[in-house]
């Protein structure tokens, strides 16, 4: 008769000991500990677990000795399979890189006819044709369009506003699913615009092209008029009657907004977020100010600091998940986008969140003078006098040199997170990125002291606190899961 | 405002120093001065007179910090060659090199 081995045997089997795998830990609050696998898995647990763990004390009775094998921080002789799923997994995260440069930013005029003294990009008034893309240079930057290897290449118009160089967008537009005929990639156009100057021809256009549109809505009109003003004080209204006029002719989900966090924002995040709900939007980017253009030179940028943004942010993210809990669905687009790094096997592929760097490699920008930037906000310091991150231009330089170019390879090997000091040993940096355009507008390197970045604490703050909810909470838990998983 | 700690070379190295003060750059400056038994680092406050209950917080956490580097190294050490592995493997056959 057959008969089951006695228990001691088993037990055996579990006491031989365990190998580490690689992995990072850093403290989540005065009690615990996160720990993150080179795939961004993660585990919490107390300081004397860990302890245990990394001096190979941990018994495999321990409550948490199952989950770190099954999240690969440690294989037994039971199961060595973390070897052949951890590169796995890890590779299923840097996918995107062998895609390459999959956003084509367009900047087709430099114009505006707002005024927003948060403006980062240096608008100029609306008169001065000089600023406006000329064909000869849009021709230009196709061709390196379509050099990019990229499966999915998404061409986005940027400004000033881009609506008052219509003409050239109808052009690229026309020209791009032309020469799209025979290439056959997932061609996708978004139009960033205050919606002001739109009119029943260019709906029409969009609607006929399946072209997004990106708007900007800062909040209740009192809000949004104070930061956005424009002859007639009427930006809000504009805005708003766009977004309806976009939805009716081209489509509901064919419109997106986002916002810009000034000083006259904070203390306000609940009224902004109800603008959002009201507005029939599913979610909101609570998005802070950057250091560049006129923000930089109105002191805009400066009316506020990290840690009152990091107080509105959370407010915000609080009265968010309120709001899910009396069954709204809504969703705060930056914390979904951290939750799908840290709770899903993909990464989203946020420029502002990669290591290495988004910039040239996963986000291009052809500006109106036929200059090629490495980021959007690389083009913002240009306009400040500070051209470092200027890679070429269409007229001048091939795609070989572009993209080989040291003004990028440069600051995207140097920043690159994962050998930089702090970053190398931080339990976040699967979850975070490099940035090393905002580090060399705010330290002057592109690296920059992690313990003096701005970056560095808002990101920590974030990642800490959303680990937190989901620790305590299982209902935030189960409503992160979601929004990890609806991008 | 400053503070003298000592720490023993045969439990912690300098590398495991220098990462811990380099995180406490923010709000430290820390000369580290090797001897043949012992490592003496003088934590130096950037911004001046501190409370002392808060000094005493950033000398704790400080010491806390060498702990944990210390920690890290131990796992950087074991795991250093199935880190290269897993990378290796990840970043292989891109298709973004000719000839693959």
């Amino acid at each position: 008769m057959s008969k089951f081995q006695p228990l001691s045997d088993y037990q055996q089997s579990l006491v031989d000991g365990y190998q580490l795998l690689p992995f990072r830990f850093t403290a989540l609050d005065d009690r615990e500990y996160v720990l993150t696998n080179q795939a961004g898995e993660f585990i919490v647990m107390e300081r004397s677990t860990l302890e245990a763990l990394v001096r190979h004390r941990l018994p495999a009775t321990n409550q948490f000795y199952d989950d770190l094998k099954s999240k690969h921080f440690i294989i037994d002789h039971d199961s060595s399979v973390a070897m052949d799923l951890l590169p796995l997994k890890v590779r299923t995260k840097l996918g995107r890189l062998a895609d390459f440069t999959g956003l084509h930013l367009f900047v087709v005029s430099l114009r505006c006819e707002h005024s927003c003294p948060y403006c980062q990009v240096s608008r100029q008034s609306d008169n001065k044709l000089a600023f406006d893309m000329s064909v000869e240079t849009a021709e230009k930057a196709l061709v390196l369009v379509f050099r990019s290897p990229s499966r999915g290449i998404k061409i986005e118009f940027q400004g000033g506003e881009p609506l008052l160089n219509f003409s050239l967008i109808r052009y690229i537009v026309e020209r791009a699913e032309a020469w799209n005929l025979a290439e056959r990639r997932d061609l996708q156009f978004v139009i960033a615009t205050n919606l002001a100057v739109i009119t029943d021809e260019i709906l029409e256009f969009c609607r006929d092209h399946d072209i997004l549109i990106s708007t900007s809505l800062d909040g209740p009109a009192d809000l949004h008029n104070a930061n956005r003003p424009r002859p007639g004080n009427d930006s809000y209204e504009r805005a708003i009657a766009g977004i309806s006029r976009v939805r009716d002719a081209v489509g509901r989900d064919r419109v997106s907004a986002l916002m810009t966090t000034t000083k006259l924002s904070l203390g306000r995040v609940r009224e902004i977020i109800d603008e959002y709900v009201k507005q029939g939007f599913r979610g909101i980017f609570l998005r802070l100010m950057s250091p560049y253009g006129f923000a930089v030179k109105t002191k805009w940028f400066k009316a506020y600091d990290v840690d009152e943004w990091l107080e509105f942010y959370f407010a915000g993210l609080n009265y968010i998940l309120e709001l899910n809990r009396s069954g709204n669905s809504f969703t705060e687009f930056y914390a979904a986008t951290i939750l799908a790094k840290m709770l899903t096997p993909f990464e989203p592929g946020f420029v502002d969140l990669r290591s290495p760097a988004g910039v040239g490699i996963a986000a291009i920008v052809y500006n109106y003078d036929g200059d090629v930037y490495a980021s959007d906000e690389s083009r913002m310091l240009a306009e400040m006098g500070d051209k470092t991150f200027r890679i070429g231009n269409v007229h001048r330089d091939r795609y070989e040199d572009i993209m080989t170019s040291d003004a990028l390879l440069g600051p995207i090997e140097e920043s690159f997170a994962a050998s930089v000091p702090m970053c190398s040993d931080c339990a976040f940096e699967p979850f975070c990125g490099a940035d090393p355009v905002f580090h060399h507008a705010t330290q002057g390197d592109v690296v920059g002291r992690k313990p003096i970045s701005a970056f560095c604490t808002r990101n920590m703050a974030i990642f800490r606190r959303l680990i937190t909810l989901m620790r305590d909470d299982d209902e935030v838990r189960r409503i992160f899961v979601r929004w990890a998983n609806s991008r | 405002m400053s503070c003298r700690l000592v720490f023993s070379s045969q439990v912690y190295s300098v590398e495991t120093i220098k990462k811990a003060a380099y995180r406490f750059s923010d709000v430290l400056s820390v000369d580290i001065i090797p001897r043949p038994h012992e490592t003496e680092c003088i934590l130096h406050f950037i911004s001046g007179s501190k409370e002392e209950e808060q000094a005493q917080q950033i000398v704790a956490a400080f010491k806390n910090e060498v702990l944990d580097q210390d920690l890290r190294s131990i796992i950087s050490k074991e795991t250093e060659a199935i880190r290269n592995a897993v990378l290796a493997f990840a970043l292989s056959k891109t298709g973004l090199q000719g000839g693959e």
